[in-house]
């Protein structure tokens, strides 16, 4: 009975019935502060300032520890340390060592009769730990596969764009001494 | 309604700059380049006021 009432009651919203349930063009109905939708562009835009802040927030601690290397003249001093005897690794083989720190884990490849290499095996992408394949005769990690190549540190493959830092090495006496790490140049 | 969008333009520029001022922090902090890092960290570190400062000034806009 109320239903009939109302059909006959409003004309206009008999016409529309069936399609769309009442006068509306934006979608805005719900809306009913006068400046709710400019308050919300506001609101907006407060979260970008902020998140402006955070940005500057993050990057503190990387500037931080940068001027300490800078106050600390630079060039930072190495220990010698010593990795192994020769007679402990063949051509072609590879030995991990940690240098300079004891969590600062590297590799040193023994590539020919005289020629070795070490690097600091944390992979320049994401830090994972690169390892020695004998076959391939590259530096590979795991994780993303990338490579490096063995005579440079240099990225040949995947996603790690920058080299692995090299360890100075020398002999003495049938072993190999580790005595710092190369700093990148320009 | 017609609103404008200038301010979250230009704070969308900022944080734009913000990325590329924080990649190339850590970039140049795994090169050793500290002088670059301290200036890329200074300059994400300004962007904050200037920020702060567009959205004090177009928060009024209708
Ligand atoms: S961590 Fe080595 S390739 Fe991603």
């Amino acid at each position: 009975m109320g239903q009939g009432h109302n059909v006959n009651g409003d004309s206009k919203a008999n016409n529309k019935n069936g399609k769309i349930p009442f006068d509306e063009d934006n979608y805005t109905h719900n809306i009913h502060k006068d400046n709710e939708r400019s308050l919300d562009r506001r609101s907006f835009m407060k979260l970008m300032a902020g998140a402006a802040g955070v940005f500057a927030v993050s990057t503190l601690p990387w500037g931080a520890i940068a001027a300490k290397e800078l106050a600390g003249f630079g060039n930072k001093k190495y220990t010698a340390a010593k990795i192994t005897d020769i007679s402990e690794i063949k051509v072609g083989e590879a030995i991990e060592f940690a240098y300079p720190g004891k969590h600062d884990s590297a590799l040193l490849i023994r590539l020919g009769e005289n020629e070795f290499k070490a690097y600091q095996n944390a992979c320049t992408h994401l830090k994972c730990p690169v390892f020695w394949s004998k076959e391939q005769g590259e530096m590979v990690c795991p994780c993303h596969h990338g490579v490096f190549d063995p005579k440079t540190g240099a990225p040949t493959a995947g996603p790690p764009r920058r080299p692995l830092p090299e360890i100075v090495l020398e002999r003495e006496q049938g072993a190999i001494i580790a005595t710092g790490v190369k700093r990148y140049e320009a | 309604m017609k609103r404008s969008y200038r301010g979250v333009v230009l704070l969308s520029l900022v944080l734009f700059l913000n990325i590329v001022c924080t990649q190339q922090t850590v970039n140049a902090y795994y090169y050793e380049k500290y002088e670059t890092v301290i200036l890329f960290c200074g300059l994400n570190l300004l962007l904050f006021p200037v920020a702060f400062w567009i959205y004090k000034r177009e928060r009024d806009v209708k």
